[in-house]
């Protein structure tokens, strides 16, 4: 069963408790999963058009905006990077992990699992079907590429939640 | 924006300004495109940070992006859209921006 939680610890730290083994190991992989954000696939979708049919406006605007998202994103990669080394057993929990980080960091790891997220999506070509997939054969990197992209999912959901209970007057 | 007008001078070339006003004039439609991955609750975040709109009207937004593969999330000046599909792309989110038939 997963106990998984996203909590404040105080006015300034988040901590994520009762990480099961297996997101605890998924997490491990995000920063290797974010160095594929370079990789073609990845590209397209991260730096995506801003219009369907006028290469001019496109061309331009990935001149004008590519080297401040790609800052974006490497930048949210670095912090989760450095923030997961902190990643120890759960208190409350011997067969769980947990990890506590700034508050301030929060848009830095939602920002990183969704990359992670859908980079995966891309390199395994992760469609509809895929992710309504129930059944995850472990041999098949496809579905366990969908099973990543649901467990971390689920983290970032917690991480949305958290923001809405802050909702409207204080973003975290 | 128009095609730049060689003056035969040297270094020297005029930008049409025509077309340009009518593309800063013209309204803009910031269109949002339906992805197999990104959160439902996520996208509805998004919508209300970078928009300001209240949970329903995320929602209801949201909800057209999934039911119906698109949603028309604002429409106005261009300078504003480019400004809403950065912000949107900042948020992984796959936007684009398209002159209103309007």
């Amino acid at each position: 069963m997963i106990d998984l939680n996203v909590q404040l610890l105080d006015e300034k730290r988040i901590l994520i408790s009762g990480i099961p083994a297996v997101l605890a190991a998924m997490l491990r992989e995000v920063p290797e999963i974010l160095e594929l954000r370079d990789s073609p696939d990845a590209r397209a979708r991260l730096y995506p058009n801003p219009t369907t049919g006028n290469n001019t406006i496109n061309q331009e605007w990935h001149q004008m905006t590519g080297p401040e998202l790609r800052h974006l994103f490497v930048s949210a990669g670095e912090t989760v990077t450095r923030d997961l080394t902190a990643l120890t057993a759960d208190k409350e929990n011997a067969q769980a992990w947990q990890v506590a980080f700034p508050i301030e960091h929060v848009s830095a790891w939602m920002n990183a699992l969704n990359q992670a997220r859908l980079i995966l999506g891309e390199v395994h070509k992760i469609d509809e079907v895929e992710m309504n997939r129930t059944d995850f054969d472990p041999q098949s990197a496809k579905h366990m590429a969908a099973l990543r992209i649901h467990l971390l999912g689920y983290l970032l959901h917690l991480f949305v939640e958290l923001d809405n209970t802050h909702e409207p007057e204080n973003h975290i | 924006m128009a095609p730049p007008i060689e003056t035969g001078q040297p270094g020297v070339i005029v930008i049409g300004e025509t077309d340009t006003k009518d593309e800063l004039s013209s309204a803009w439609n910031v269109i949002v495109h339906n992805d197999p991955i990104n959160l439902m609750s996520y996208v509805t975040m998004v919508f209300m940070r970078v928009f300001g709109y209240p949970r329903p009207r995320a929602e209801t937004l949201m909800m057209e992006v999934h039911n119906q593969g698109r949603s028309l999330v604002w429409s106005g000046g261009r300078e504003q859209a480019e400004h809403y599909v950065h912000q949107l792309h900042s948020y992984q989110l796959l936007a684009t921006m398209e002159k209103s038939a309007a």
